[in-house]
Formats: C-alpha cells, structure tokens, sequence
C-alpha cells in the first residue's frame, strides 16, 4: 500500500506543480525580452519559418522559437481555445479573421503572397503540360480539402477559369493540407495535384506545371501577434522580422512572392 | 467482500474516470440536438454513413474469412516460427494507424511492390477507391477476429477433434459441424470487435485510400472534414460513432467488462 500512496502522492504534486508553473508563466513571461515564443503557421511555411525561426534565435539569444504547423482553419480554431500561441501566421485571410474576432490581433501585416501550380510524378503519367489538361478523363487529381486555404483556393481558381464542371470529376481525394497532396503525387499516386509554388520549391521528386498569371490566384499571408500574448513584446519583434527583409529573403527563396504593395 | 478503499485512490480514480467521462460529454453538451435528424439525414452525412456501413461490413467480412483460418493455425499448427507469425499479424493493433496507411501505400500503392503489378497485369487500382477503404480498413480490424478466435480454438479441448476423426469425419468436416459451433461465441465477440475498429479506423484510410464523399470518405474522414467548417455537424456525425460504440460494448458487457 505505501509505495502507492508515494507515487500517487508525486503524480498529483506533479499536477498542481505543472498548474501552478503554467498559470505563473502568463504574468511573468512579458516582463522578460528572451523567452520561449510560440508560433502557429500554415503548413506551407514550414521550410521557410524553420529557417526563420534558427536565424531569429540567432540574432536574439535566449530565445526559443516553437512552431506548431498545420492548415491555416484548424490552427484558428486552435488558437481561440487552447490560448497559447503568440503569433499566427497564416495562408488566408479569413483564418486571420476568425482569429482576429477571438481572441483578437495587434501588427497585423501581409508578409508573402503564393501562388498555385498543378504538380505532377517527374514521369508525368497522364500527361499534364497545361491547366486545361486537368479536363482530360481519367486523370486523378488530388486537391487540399474544401475549407482548407489551398483547396479553396484551388477551387477559386477553377472556378475563375470555368473549369469546375470538367475538372471536379476528376478529383479523387481531398487532403488535409497541401503536405499531403505533395505526397500523394510524389509517390504516384495520383496524377497531378494542385498546391502552392513554394510547395515544391524543395521537393524533389515532383514535376511543376505553372500555371498563367492571369489565370492564377494570388494567395495572400498576414501575420499577427495574438491578443493575451504572454511575450507581446517578443512576439512583435518576431512579426517585425518575418515582414523585414532577412524574413522576406527566406520566404523568396522558399518560392513566395513579395507581400501585395499599399 | 467489501472492502474500505483508501481515500486517495478514490480521488484519483474519480479523476481518471472524469478525464475519460469528459469528451464524451462535450459532444453531448455541444451537440446541435434540434438539428440533429437534419443534419444526419442531409446529403454528406447520408452519403458517409452509408460507405462506412459497407465498408466496415465488407472489412468485417474479410477479417472473418481471412482471420479465423489463421486463427486456427496458430491454435493447432506445430511449425517453427508460429509465435513470430503470431506476433506479426498482431502488428497492426500497436501500429499507428498513418504507418500502417504507409506501409500499404508502399505495398499496395500505384506504386507499391505489389500494387504496381495489381494495376499493371489485373488492371486493379486500390487507391482512391472504395476497395482500398475496405483494405486499410481490414488491416486494422483483422488482429482483433485472429486474436479473439484463436482463444476460442485453443479453449476447445482436442478430444473432440480426435473423437470426429476416429468417427470418419474429415478435418474440413470436423471444423465446420464441431469446432465451429463450440467457438460460435468467441467469434461473433472477435467480428463485433473488429466491426468495431473497422467503423472508427482514420489514419490508415486517409492515407492510403484518400478522402472523397462517397468513395473512400468513411464517417471518422467525414467528422475530420467537417471540423473545417461545420463544427456541428462534425459533432453530429462523431455522436453517431459514440451511439455505435456504447452499443458495442452493451452487447459484449459480459465479455469485456469480465466480472460482470
């Protein structure tokens, strides 16, 4: 019975010590210029802010950058009812306003526009060179599901271009975020999908077919520190740098366009 | 015998029974009740309910045919290697499911090892279609109808099978008219079990099969989706899969819960 009682005792000290550190992290955390910052970004930024994320802990010792990525809607979701990101980087506007009715944003600024591009196996299989190919019976194309920014603004663009009606048949899956459409193609199979440039600008194993400017959509990213911040500071200088010109630097070489000007 | 139990156990366990109580009740709370049928009944949901019922009933069905044989030559055979091969196809209980959906893409894929010549020689493609659905959905819920009907088999005493024997009875005989009607419990609790699994399985699916209404997007890939931009109908669905699984277990209580 004793030894039991010990471990019990330890599991539930364990628990009122984590809540206790994790209530008191919320009042102090401001006071202090390093500190450990959390970002939620769009999955498409993952190569891009990793690397942004070593050069900004770089040029300001001390600090921890911690980056969760996923669709732009579910980390909205996210950051309303688990309240612990600092900032949000996200693929579209209207996941920045879910966010920005709750619980609110301060610094907000677009940092990068995307834009998309039809992928395909480097054998190209069904034989895809342009966007009305996409139209050919049979190909199988996988788009990011309806909801999450690359599918809706995939969808966007088919719909500009009046291609719905002859390419949605040819849809055979809708994937969670545009890391897994990538995936699908490169492993063959599916035969061509449709994500965003920067999605293949370190993917091997993917052909890119471009697609027109005039036939494209433009995709563009805000950033925000999130309101109820516990590093508002910290976490202002972090947007500062994304939108700066090393940040810029690391997203054009990652495959983003410059932020829309005025 | 009924014993005082210590307090502080009383306090954890009440804490460990709330934390599994809790989701459980979310969904109840935030359940849009007077949308409900609606929802339910409205064309996405209809659509997803329907494949999942033939899926996890066609996977349920290859688990059956596929598991209790091999259930059978683990309780019987004598060969070498048999608690490896035991082992093995217990594999996909512990495995994450993503990984299993890995796996069959590099297996059965377009791609895959075997997958290319399925496509190349059959003309069979699993990806993307229903078929592949019931594939990913078979690989999760086989181990449970293995596991189940091997411990049926192995309670059986062998005299019985000697018995048939001696009587002229052959093996093929001997286990569809005395063995199989001795385990009959077992294995019902084994595809109940594996229905079950079937009905709830994700990762695998999304991975290998895909996710498109009607085809491959089973209730759970239904629930994911919507979470994107119907919450309540992600919830309405999700209660769907708890009704199913508080029926499960009400039909097994005696089974699982054990000392009844």
């Amino acid at each position: 019975m004793k030894p039991l009682r010990v471990i019990s005792v330890a599991i539930a000290m364990t628990v009122l010590v984590a809540c206790a550190s994790s209530s008191s992290s919320g009042t102090a955390g401001s006071a202090n210029p390093g500190g450990e910052l959390t970002v939620f970004a769009a999955s498409s930024l993952t190569a891009a802010f990793n690397q942004i994320g070593t050069d900004f802990e770089a040029a300001n010792p001390g600090t921890t950058v911690t980056f969760n990525y996923g669709s732009s809607t579910d980390l909205a979701a996210q950051v309303a009812s688990e309240g612990t990101a600092d900032v949000f980087a996200s693929a579209s506007a209207t996941a920045m306003e879910t966010v920005a009715k709750d619980p609110g944003v301060r610094n907000r600024t677009d940092f990068a526009t995307n834009q998309l591009v039809i992928i395909t196996p480097t054998d190209d299989p069904a034989g895809v060179s342009t966007l009305q190919d996409l139209t050919k019976p049979g190909v199988q194309l996988v788009l990011g599901a309806e909801g999450v920014p690359v599918g809706d603004y995939a969808r966007q663009m088919l719909d500009e271009n009046k291609l719905t009606d002859e390419v949605m048949p040819n849809v055979v899956s809708n994937e969670p975020d545009d890391a897994s459409v990538v995936a699908k193609v490169q492993a063959g199979e599916a035969d061509a999908g449709i994500v965003y440039t920067s999605d293949i600008e370190n993917n091997a194993g993917v052909r890119g077919v471009s697609i027109p400017t005039t036939q494209n959509v433009i995709a563009t990213y805000p950033i925000a520190v999130v309101t109820g911040s516990a590093h508002t500071d910290l976490a202002a200088s972090f947007v500062d740098y994304v939108a700066g010109s090393q940040g810029e630097a690391t997203l054009q070489q990652d495959g983003f366009g410059p932020p829309p000007s005025g | 015998m009924h014993r005082r139990l210590p307090p502080l156990s009383i306090v954890l366990g009440a804490i460990g029974a709330a934390f599994v109580a809790l989701p459980v009740l979310g969904l109840a709370l935030r359940a849009p009740w007077g949308r409900i049928v609606e929802i339910l009944t409205g064309p996405g949901a209809g659509t997803a309910l329907q494949l999942s019922l033939e899926v996890s009933l066609l996977a349920t069905l290859c688990s059956v045919v596929f598991g209790v044989p091999l259930a059978w030559i683990l309780a019987r055979g004598t060969f070498r290697g048999r608690a490896t091969l035991r082992a093995l196809v217990i594999l996909p209980l512990v495995l994450p499911p993503v990984v299993a959906g890995v796996g069959l893409l590099e297996a059965l894929g377009r791609s895959g090892v075997v997958g290319s010549w399925l496509e190349r020689i059959v003309g069979i493609q699993l990806t993307f279609h229903t078929a592949g659905a019931v594939v990913a959905a078979t690989f999760v819920s086989i181990p449970l109808v293995v596991l189940s009907a091997e411990a049926g088999f192995r309670s059986l005493d062998p005299r019985f099978e000697h018995a048939a024997a001696v009587l002229g009875a052959k093996p093929g005989y001997t286990l569809r008219r005395v063995i199989l009607p001795m385990v009959g419990p077992q294995l019902v609790a084994g595809a109940v079990l594996a229905w079950a699994r079937a009905l709830g399985e994700f990762g695998a699916t999304i991975t290998f099969a895909g996710n498109l209404e009607g085809r491959t997007q089973t209730v759970p890939l239904a629930v994911f989706q919507r979470l994107q931009t119907d919450r309540e109908g992600a919830i309405a669905l999700s209660l769907v899969l708890v009704a199913v699984s508080i029926c499960v277990l009400v039909a097994l209580r005696d089974r699982i819960t054990g000392t009844g």
